[in-house]
């Protein structure tokens, strides 16, 4: 494993696996780890190639109504209408993961800044902030969600606003605190006596001691959001029918489920995947990095 | 204690005028004109005009706010465009039902939470099974639980029914409004056990969600308790595992399972608006998911503010609680 060089001097060779940070402790997880994170990226994969692999478009004709799983060439059957139901299910992952993407980002930055700011500045700041937030985590969340889209009108960039809204206290909470914590260290007095400005002090001495912390958080963020998302689109709090969300499909089939169980068993199923395996691989996350919670 | 409990009290009422506030915008935002809302759709200009200036929806709009929180108080929450009818006639209606479905789950939850935790904090056979149960539960949207539920116990073995909260035409209606409770209070036992069999799967899917959550909080603290030194000294005079989980580890856990609880019912709220939906569940619930394709932005605002209330209350009394069984939470 390693090479001599010509002074004579033993140096371990530079492998390339060494240049990803959090490598070797992947490596290292228990394998119920390895298959959360696998799955989760083969789930991801799926959704993001749903254009590609899904056999029908997801608005279209695809054969008769209530055809049972695996018959006619439908994975999962098809739906009321007849529209193939594994070529939906594709879609609305990709909708959710997308959703996903947009409120977990945006509560990390809209959190992040607020715990950063208030954290780094201190004072009179720090005090209006954290009670800002405090105020915000004492409100009933979901329900708030329900209300502000009932308000501006069912669609799903509106239940991702709304979600947003009621998301990021969590993450201002637990940069706040991470911040103060690495705020006493002392190579944050050293680079105050190195003349580093504030800013720079907070960007590039205080923050990237506290990201780890929030991404764990986020990364088990993810599992719970997946669910919350789902629900609220359940409620009809999405886009009108027929497109291609898993909560809202879910609920459309409601109806049909005594006598044609696939229609709303199945996006539910996706759904319970999605959510189980980003939970799976949000524990796989907080061991890299060390279990900041 | 009583600077604290003064202190949690004082926070609460600005957290409920906040919240208020934050009602009050979103039906400004709605677009909704109340003035509209409560003459019909067939009202004449001047009659709007006339009444705007009575009902006040003329002036400033921070007066409007006071006007909305003098009567919200007063219990008006305005008129819903769907039924015709007050919001707070409906929702009082509709509220026993959630109350029945909530309390069902809250106590389920608190059950099956603590086995949850207690059993998946040792190493025996079958806490696996309990880690794996922890890690799904949370992972399983409430609605697909339900779904899973009528087509096992109704469709294939026909043990449970799937909606509504009673089978007979002429159930009792009073004095509560929950029907376990109303067909005790008649002494009809027919009807009463009819009542818990509706009640069992809407409040197992209720309640999952939050069991989970609390399970986990107090596996968590358990383990860190059963760490800690009075642990090692209750080991070494020679008690018993279990003795030693219960009586020493669990009571110095179940702050943070308490004010988990606390936290939970709130996601339980917005779970029981789902859960009705599926069974049809005559509560508070179905009125909001009745609510959302007519954009009956008053009744959800008013639903909205009583379950919010309800949460806000529930959270500053948890918070009381704890105070109550850990002084040093006061100190702090």
């Amino acid at each position: 494993m390693t090479t001599l060089d010509v002074a004579g001097v033993v140096k371990p060779r530079r492998r390339l696996a060494d240049s990803f940070p959090g490598y070797r402790k992947l490596v290292g997880l228990p394998n119920a780890d390895k298959v959360g994170v696998g799955v989760l990226l083969l789930l991801v994969l799926v959704a993001l190639l749903a254009p590609v692999i899904a056999p029908y478009p997801p608005i279209k004709l695809a054969g008769l109504p209530f055809r049972p799983p695996l018959q006619g060439g439908h994975l999962m059957g098809t739906d009321e209408v007849g529209y193939d139901i594994f070529s939906r299910v594709l879609y609305g992952m990709r909708t959710t993961l997308v959703g996903v993407v947009v409120v977990v980002s945006s509560g990390v930055i809209i959190g992040g800044l607020v715990g950063l700011v208030a954290g780094a500045v201190g004072g009179w700041v720090d005090t209006l902030l954290m009670r800002t937030t405090d105020l915000f985590l004492a409100l009933p969340g979901p329900l708030l969600a329900i209300a502000f889209v009932a308000a501006l009108g069912p669609s799903y960039d509106h239940i991702l606003l709304a979600v947003a809204v009621v998301w990021w206290p969590f993450y201002a909470r637990i940069m706040r605190g991470e911040i103060r914590s690495w705020r006493v260290r002392p190579h944050l007095d050293a680079a105050r006596l190195a003349g580093t400005g504030p800013v720079r002090r907070a960007v590039r001495h205080l923050l990237p001691g506290a990201m780890p912390a929030i991404l764990v958080t986020a990364s088990l963020d993810v599992g719970n959001l997946i669910v919350t998302l789902a629900g609220l689109s359940f409620l009809g709090l999405g886009e009108p029918a027929p497109a291609p969300e898993l909560g809202a499909m879910s609920a459309r089939g409601l109806q049909y489920l005594l006598q044609e169980w696939w229609v709303p068993v199945m996006p539910g199923i996706a759904i319970f995947l999605l959510a189980l395996f980003a939970n799976l691989a949000g524990d796989a996350v907080g061991k890299i990095a060390g279990d900041h919670r | 204690m009583i600077r604290f409990v003064t202190k949690r009290l004082s926070a609460m009422v600005i957290i409920l005028v906040v919240l208020t506030a934050v009602v009050f915008l979103l039906q400004q935002a709605s677009g909704i004109n109340p003035v509209h809302a409560y003459l019909g759709a067939n009202a004449s200009q001047a009659a709007v005009a006339h009444e705007t200036k009575v009902l006040g929806y003329d002036r400033p709009i921070f007066r409007q706010f006071l006007t909305y929180i003098g009567h919200a108080v007063q219990g008006n929450l305005g008129r819903s465009l769907r039924t015709r009818d007050a919001v707070a006639t409906n929702i009082a209606s509709y509220l026993p039902a959630t109350a029945e479905l909530a309390l069902a789950g809250l106590g389920l939850a608190l059950i099956l939470g603590a086995a949850l935790g207690l059993g998946s904090v040792g190493r025996w056979r079958g806490s696996g099974v309990l880690r794996i149960i922890l890690l799904s539960g949370a992972s399983v949207p409430g609605f697909l639980l339900a779904l899973l539920g009528i087509l096992l116990l109704n469709g294939k073995l026909h043990w449970l029914p799937a909606t509504g909260d009673t089978g007979y035409n002429n159930a009792p209606t009073g004095p509560t409004g929950m029907m376990v409770v109303d067909t005790l209070l008649h002494g009809n036992l027919a009807m009463f056990w009819d009542a818990i069999v509706h009640l069992i799967l809407p409040a197992i899917c209720v309640s999952l969600g939050p069991a989970v959550s609390i399970g986990r909080v107090l596996r968590t603290s358990l383990e860190s308790s059963m760490g800690s030194d009075f642990v090692r000294t209750a080991r070494a005079k020679g008690l018993k595992e279990k003795t030693v989980l219960v009586r020493h580890a669990l009571r110095n856990s179940l702050s943070a399972a308490l004010s988990m609880t606390g936290l939970q019912v709130g996601l339980m709220f917005a779970g029981i608006v789902v859960i009705e939906t599926i069974f049809a569940w005559p509560g508070i619930g179905l009125y909001v998911e009745q609510s959302i394709p007519s954009a009956d932005f008053p009744a959800i605002a008013g639903v909205t503010l009583v379950l919010g209330v309800a949460y806000v209350v529930i959270n500053a009394v948890v918070d009381v609680l704890q105070a109550v069984v850990d002084p040093r939470v006061a100190i702090a």
